[in-house]
C-alpha cells in the first residue's frame, strides 16, 4: 500500500500501459510453429533408416517398458518374419480395452488368431498344465512347445501368454532372444528374409565406399 | 416456344408463382409509386412541413439506431485489442488486417446461434428485458450532443432526462436476472439493482454542482458554455464533481472494477447466464453502448464537448489568414470547374505516380498508376475532409467529439486490463461513504462560490 | 365399455435423481440423496432465507473440477460443502501394480502444475528402500529443476490469485513468466509439464547446453520481471483491501489440521520441510525461511505475500546451484530391475503446496506392496470450510485461492 491512497492503481495502470507498447510473447501459430525439444517424447515415431527401411526390430522392448502398456507391437521384422497384428495403431482405445481385460484374468477374443494357421493347441495345454501354468518356467515351456511342433507358432505363443498370464512381449522377448528356438517351419526358415532386398544395395554401396578408402571401410 | 417460357419451365414449382408475381410487382411497384407520389406528393410534403419537429426525430432515432451498432462493435474491436496488447498478446488478427472485422464477425455468429430458453424461465420476460436494456441504453443517446446541432431531441431538461431514462436499464437488468430461472442469474441482477440504484445518487449530485454553474439543465447550453481555450472546460472548475461522475459512471455501466453484475469468478456470467444467441447479443450490446454513452456524457459534461482545446478562429486570426471558407467554394469558379474537374485528377495522378515508376521500374505500369490513383484519392479526402472542418462547425464538433468519447472508452478499456474487481460490501461502503458525503460536499463548496463570487459583484 | 384409462404414471416416479414437473421449484428443500452423516443432514437442511448454489465442476474459478455446495443467506455464505473426487483416478492402486520405474510416470499428473515435487518423493523413498547413494550432481539437478518449477507454480499461483479476484491481466504476464521456466525445461526434460525426469538413484540425463543458455537468459532478469509483475497487484488498493482480514488461519488451527507449506508459514510458524527434516543437498545451501503473520495467524494476503517472498529465495537457491553444481556422474549405477529388501520407507519433500509424503512397503517383488500419498492440497482444502463461515461469496474465490489447492492432488 503506498501513502497516497490511489497511487497504486495509477502505478498498475502505468505498468499495463507500458506493456501495451512492448513487444508481444504470442506465438503465431500456425504460422510460426513453437519449438519442440530435441528430447520431446510426446509422438511414438518409428523410425527408418537411408534405405527407408523401418528401424524398427520388433523386439518388444518399448511394449515391456510402457508403464501404462499403450505400445503393441505389429509387423514385419527385418528377418522378413510375420509377428502379431493387434490391430491398427489408430485403435488405440479398443487395444486398451483389451489390455485391460487381459489384466484382468478374463478371456480375450482375439481376432488375430484368424490370421494364423489353425493349430491344434492341445500340446499347449498340455505344457502348461505340466508346469502349472507359471511364467517362470517360460524356457522349458517353449522347448517343450517346440519339441511338440517342429517351431514355434505365434497362435501357441499367444495361448501360452493369455494362459500363464506373462505378457506377451515376454513370451516373444524369450522366444527370439534364443538361437535354438525358432518362430518359423523348417520349411520357410530356407526361403530368403524379405529383408535381403535392400542388402544387395547396401553391399554395392560398402563395395563402392570400400574401393574409395582402399580397403579400410568394411573393416 | 419461347425462351422465357422454356426456363420458366425448368424452374420449381414455388418458381413458377414468385417469378410472375416479382415481375409484375417490378413493373408495377414503380408506376404506382408514381401515381401515388403525384396524387399525395403536395399533400405529404405540407403534412412533414408542418410536422418538422417529428420528422426530425424520426431521422434522428433512426440515425442513433443506426450509429449504435457500429460503435458498440467499434468498442468491442478496442476492448479485445487494447486488452490484448497490454496482456502482452496479439489479439483478434484473422478477419481483416488486424482482426479489424473481428466483432463484426463475432456479432453474425451471434445471430445465427441458438435461440435458447430454459424449461422454468418466465418466456415473456425472458424475452422482452434484454430488449428493455438496449431500448434504454439507445434511448439515452437522445440528448447527447454529438456536434453543434447534431442533438436528437434538444430538450432544456436533457440531464434530467438522461438520468431518467440511464435508471430505466436496471429494471431490465433485474428482469433478465429475475426471469432466467438461475439462481447466478438473480444474484447478478440483484447485484446490479443495488449497485446501480446506490451509484446513481452521486451521479446526479455531482452534476448539480455543475448545474449550478451552468445555470441550465440543457446539455446543448452546458456544451455552449464550454467553447474557446482548454481551461473553458468544467473538468477545471469542478476537478471533484468530474472524478466523483467518472468513478459513478464506471459503476454505471457495470465496468472493472465495478463489474460485480457479471463476475464471471464469483456468479459466473451473472444476469446474462442463460441468454443465448442475439438475446445474450442485446444485453452485450447494450453493456458496450452504455460504456460510449458513460464516456460521451463524460466528455459532454466535463471534457468540453465538441469543442476544440484550442480556439481555431482565433488562431487563424494569428496567423493572419482570414475565412478559409473561400479559397474551398468551387462555386464562384464558374465554367472553369468542369475543366478544373477534367484536367486536375489526371494530372496530379500522374505527377504522383511518377516517382513510384521511376523508383521501380520493373514493376508494371499500372501499378504505379493505382498507387497514383490511390494517393490522389486521400489527398482529395483530405482536402474535402479540411475544407469541411473549417466550413461546417458540425464536422468539426463531431471529430473532437469521438476522438474525446474514444479516449475515454480507452480509459474505460485500460482500467478493465488492470484492475481486480472489488467486493459488494466494499462496493456499497465506497458508493455511500465516500462518494455520497464527496459530491456533497461538492455541491456546497460549488454553491458557496457561487453566492460569494455573486455577492462580491463578480460574475 | 372399457374402464376409465388409468393416469399415465411417470415412470420415473420413485427415482430421486429425476425431477417431474410438479417439483420443479422444490428441490431446494431436499437434499439430494438420504444423508448419510449428521453433518450432511446438517448442511442440507435450509434455514429461514437461505438456498443453495453449486459452483462446480465446471465453474469458472474452482481450480479444476471441484464442486463447491454454498449455503447462502443473500451474499453472505453460511455454509459450505466441497465435493471431491472428480479427477479420482486411483493412483496409489495403478502405483502398486507398476514396477518402481513406472511409478515415476504414474504419479507425475497428481500435481500437475509441479509434477517434479511428485516425482521426488517416492523416488527419494525407493532409494532409501534400495539403500543407494545419489550422486552430488544429480541432487543438485534435482535441487535446481526443482526450484525453477516452484517458481513457476507461485507464479502461476499469483495469476489465478488475481483472476479469481476479477483480474485479466496478471494471469497472462504469470503465463510468459512461467513459460520460460517451462521452455528451459523441456529443453532438459523433454516436456512442458509432466517431465518424468527423476530417475531411482539420479536424474535421466545430464544438463545441456540448450537447458543452461535459457536459464542463464532467464536468471539475468527473473527477479526484475518477478518484482514489475507483482507490482501491477501489490500495491493495488482494491487487491489489498479484497485481500487483507479474509480467510485468517491462526497457529492453532493451522497445527491442528496438519497445514504445511506457505499455508503455515503464512500462519506464523516457521515450519519448511526443506529445514525441519533436511533432504538432497538443502543442509548446504543458503536460504531463509520466511514467515508471514502475526500472532493471532494470517489472512489471505499473508499467504499471498509469503509466496512471493518464496520465489525471491527460490531465486537464491538456483543462483547457488548453478555456481556450485559439482562435476560427476548423474546416474548412480542401478539395477535394470529393482528388487528391493521388504521394508518400508517414508519421504516428503517440500512441495510449492507444502509437504508432499510418500509411504512404501515392499514386500521383496518388482513392485511395492503398498503405496500410499501424503498430498497438502487435500489437508488445505479442509480448511475451506472453517475459513468460510459468514463471509461473502466472492470471498470464497479469494480463499480457496490463497489456499493454492491442486485438484489432480486431492482427488489422487
Amino acid at each position: 500500500m503506498t501513502t497516497i491512497p490511489g497511487m497504486g492503481l495509477v502505478r498498475g495502470m502505468g505498468l499495463t500501459l507500458s506493456r501495451f507498447f512492448q513487444p508481444k510473447a504470442t506465438i503465431m501459430w500456425p504460422e510460426q510453429q513453437a519449438d519442440v525439444a530435441p528430447k520431446f517424447r510426446g509422438r511414438l515415431q518409428l523410425l527408418y533408416d537411408e534405405y527407408g527401411t523401418l528401424k524398427c526390430e520388433t523386439c518388444f522392448q518399448c511394449a515391456q517398458a510402457c508403464p501404462i502398456e499403450c505400445i503393441d507391437m505389429g509387423g514385419m521384422d527385418t528377418r522378413g518374419r510375420f509377428h502379431v497384428h493387434w490391430g491398427p495403431a489408430e485403435t488405440y482405445g479398443e487395444r486398451r480395452e483389451e489390455s485391460a481385460a487381459r489384466r484382468s484374468g478374463r478371456p480375450v477374443a482375439d481376432a488375430t488368431f484368424d490370421r494364423f494357421d489353425a493349430i491344434d493347441l492341445a500340446a499347449v495345454d498340455e505344457v502348461l498344465d505340466a508346469h502349472d501354468y507359471d511364467p517362470k518356467a517360460l524356457l522349458p515351456m517353449l522347448e517343450q512347445i517346440q519339441a511338440a511342433y517342429g517351431y514355434l507358432p505365434v497362435a501357441a505363443l499367444k495361448q501360452l501368454s493369455r494362459k500363464s498370464g506373462a505378457w506377451y512381449a515376454y513370451v516373444y522377448g524369450s522366444a527370439t532372444s534364443y538361437r535354438h528356438l525358432r518362430l518359423e517351419p523348417p520349411t520357410v526358415a530356407a526361403a530368403a528374409p524379405a529383408g535381403e532386398a535392400h542388402r544387395a544395395a547396401e553391399a554395392g554401396y560398402l563395395a563402392s565406399l570400400d574401393a574409395a578408402l582402399s580397403g579400410k571401410a568394411g573393416a | 416456344m419461347t425462351a422465357a417460357t422454356r426456363s420458366l419451365r425448368q424452374v420449381a414449382t414455388v418458381g413458377r408463382i414468385v417469378i410472375p408475381l416479382l415481375v409484375i410487382f417490378l413493373i408495377v411497384a414503380p408506376v404506382a409509386t408514381v401515381l401515388v407520389a403525384q396524387a399525395i406528393g403536395p399533400w405529404l410534403i405540407s403534412v412533414l412541413n408542418s410536422n418538422i419537429g417529428i420528422l426530425r426525430f424520426v431521422v434522428a432515432i433512426t440515425a442513433i439506431l443506426l450509429f449504435s451498432i457500429p460503435a458498440a462493435f467499434i468498442i468491442i474491436y478496442m476492448e479485445l485489442k487494447v486488452i490484448a496488447y497490454m496482456n502482452l498478446r496479439v489479439g483478434p488478427n484473422r478477419v481483416l488486417p488486424a482482426g479489424a472485422a473481428h466483432s463484426v464477425v463475432a456479432g453474425l455468429k451471434v445471430l445465427t446461434k441458438e435461440d435458447f430458453t430454459p424449461n422454468s424461465a418466465d418466456r415473456l420476460v425472458f424475452t422482452w428485458a434484454p430488449v428493455l436494456v438496449f431500448l434504454t441504453a439507445v434511448m439515452t443517446f437522445m440528448v447527447v450532443p454529438f456536434g453543434p446541432g447534431l442533438v436528437g431531441a434538444p430538450l432544456n431538461i436533457g440531464l434530467l432526462y438522461l438520468f431518467a431514462v440511464g435508471g430505466m436499464t436496471v429494471v431490465g437488468l433485474l428482469l433478465a436476472g429475475w426471469s432466467s430461472f438461475n439462481k447466478y442469474s438473480l444474484l447478478g441482477g440483484l447485484r446490479s439493482a443495488a449497485q446501480v440504484v446506490s451509484y446513481e445518487i452521486p451521479l446526479t449530485l455531482s452534476v448539480v454542482g455543475l448545474i449550478l454553474l451552468a445555470g441550465s439543465m440543457s446539455i446543448d447550453s452546458i456544451a455552449r458554455q464550454q467553447s474557446g481555450w482548454v481551461w473553458d472546460w468544467f473538468v477545471f472548475r469542478q476537478p471533484l464533481g468530474a472524478l466523483i461522475f467518472f468513478i459513478a459512471g464506471v459503476a454505471e455501466a457495470n465496468r472493472t472494477p465495478f463489474d460485480l453484475t457479471e463476475a464471471d469468478s464469483e456468479i459466473v456470467a451473472g444476469f446474462a447466464t442463460e441468454y443465448s444467441g442475439m438475446r445474450f447479443g442485446f444485453l452485450f450490446f447494450a453493456e458496450y453502448v452504455n460504456v460510449f454513452i458513460m464516456s460521451a456524457l463524460i466528455v459532454t459534461l466535463f471534457f468540453g464537448a465538441w469543442n476544440a482545446p484550442v480556439d481555431v478562429n482565433w488562431l487563424l486570426h494569428l496567423v493572419g489568414v482570414g475565412p478559409l471558407s473561400i479559397a474551398f467554394d468551387p462555386g464562384q469558379l464558374g465554367g472553369n470547374l468542369v475543366a478544373l474537374a477534367a484536367v486536375v485528377p489526371l494530372v496530379v495522378t500522374l505527377v504522383l505516380a511518377a516517382p513510384f515508376y521511376l523508383l521501380r521500374p520493373e514493376k508494371p505500369v499500372w501499378q504505379s498508376l493505382l498507387i497514383g490513383f490511390l494517393l490522389l484519392n486521400l489527398l482529395l479526402v483530405g482536402v474535402l475532409g479540411l475544407s469541411a472542418y473549417v466550413d461546417w462547425d458540425w464536422v468539426a464538433g463531431l471529430i473532437w467529439f469521438m476522438v474525446k468519447a474514444f479516449a475515454f472508452v480507452f480509459v474505460f478499456v485500460w482500467m478493465r486490463g488492470t484492475f481486480p474487481r472489488v467486493r459488494i460490501d466494499q462496493l456499497m461502503g465506497f458508493a455511500w461513504k465516500w462518494l455520497l458525503p464527496a459530491s456533497l460536499l461538492n455541491l456546497f463548496a460549488t454553491a458557496l462560490a457561487i453566492i460569494l463570487l455573486k455577492s462580491a459583484g463578480i460574475n | 365399455m372399457t374402464a376409465p384409462a388409468q393416469p399415465q404414471q411417470h415412470p420415473s416416479e420413485d427415482d430421486p435423481r429425476i425431477m417431474l414437473d410438479g417439483q420443479v421449484g422444490q428441490y431446494e428443500q431436499v437434499p439430494p440423496y438420504p444423508p448419510r452423516t449428521e453433518r450432511e443432514a446438517e448442511f442440507y437442511t435450509l434455514g429461514d432465507g437461505e438456498m443453495f448454489l453449486n459452483m462446480g465442476p465446471q465453474h469458472p474459478s474452482t481450480h479444476g473440477v471441484l464442486r463447491v455446495v454454498l449455503k447462502i443467506s443473500g451474499e453472505k455464505v453460511v455454509d459450505l460443502d466441497p465435493v471431491l473426487g472428480y479427477l479420482h483416478r486411483g493412483v496409489e492402486k495403478l502405483c502398486e501394480n507398476s514396477d518402481y520405474h513406472h511409478i515415476i510416470s504414474q504419479i507425475d499428473p497428481l500435481e500437475y502444475v509441479s509434477s517434479l515435487f511428485m516425482e521426488w518423493a517416492p523416488v527419494m523413498a525407493f532409494e532409501k528402500l534400495l539403500d543407494v547413494q545419489v550422486p552430488r550432481r544429480a541432487e543438485y539437478i534435482r535441487v535446481l529443476t526443482g526450484e525453477m518449477l516452484r517458481i513457476a507454480s507461485h507464479a502461476l499461483f499469483q495469476g489465478w490469485m488475481a483472476l479469481d479476484l476479477g483480474g485479466l491481466t496478471p494471469i497472462l504476464y504469470s503465463f510468459i513468466e512461467r513459460d520460460e521456466i517451462v521452455e528451459a525445461l523441456a529443453a532438459l526434460t523433454g516436456q512442458r509439464m509432466l517431465f518424468n525426469y527423476f530417475r531411482i538413484g539420479g536424474v535421466n540425463g545430464d544438463l545441456n547446453h540448450e537447458f543452461m543458455s535459457r536459464v542463464g537468459d532467464w536468471m539475468s532478469r527473473a527477479l526484475v520481471q518477478h518484482e514489475a509483475n507483482i507490482g501491477l497487484l501489490n500495491e493495488n488498493e482494491i487487491f489489498v483491501r479484497r485481500m487483507r482480514g479474509i480467510g485468517k488461519v491462526d497457529r492453532d488451527m493451522a497445527l491442528r489440521m496438519g497445514v504445511t507449506g506457505p499455508n503455515i508459514r503464512a500462519a506464523g510458524v516457521p515450519f519448511d520441510v526443506r529445514r525441519a527434516h533436511p533432504y538432497s543437498v538443502y543442509p548446504e545451501l543458503e536460504f531463509n525461511v520466511p514467515v508471514r503473520g502475526t500472532k493471532d495467524g494470517g489472512d489471505s494476503l499473508d499467504r499471498y505475500l509469503l509466496r512471493l517472498d518464496e520465489v525471491r529465495e527460490s531465486i537464491r537457491i538456483i543462483d547457488q546451484c548453478l555456481h556450485e553444481m559439482p562435476d560427476g556422474p548423474v546416474m548412480a549405477r542401478m539395477p535394470r530391475l529393482m528388487r528391493p529388501r521388504p521394508g518400508r520407507a517414508w519421504a516428503a519433500v517440500e512441495s510449492p503446496r507444502g509437504l508432499f509424503g510418500t509411504y512404501v512397503i515392499s514386500d521383496g517383488t518388482d513392485q511395492p506392496f503398498r503405496f500410499r500419498v501424503h498430498d497438502p492440497s487435500f489437508v488445505h482444502l479442509q480448511l475451506v470450510g472453517m475459513l468460510m463461515k459468514d463471509n461473502l461469496i466472492a470471498d470464497t474465490m479469494a480463499v480457496m485461492a490463497s489456499l493454492d489447492p491442486v485438484m489432480g492432488g486431492i482427488d489422487k
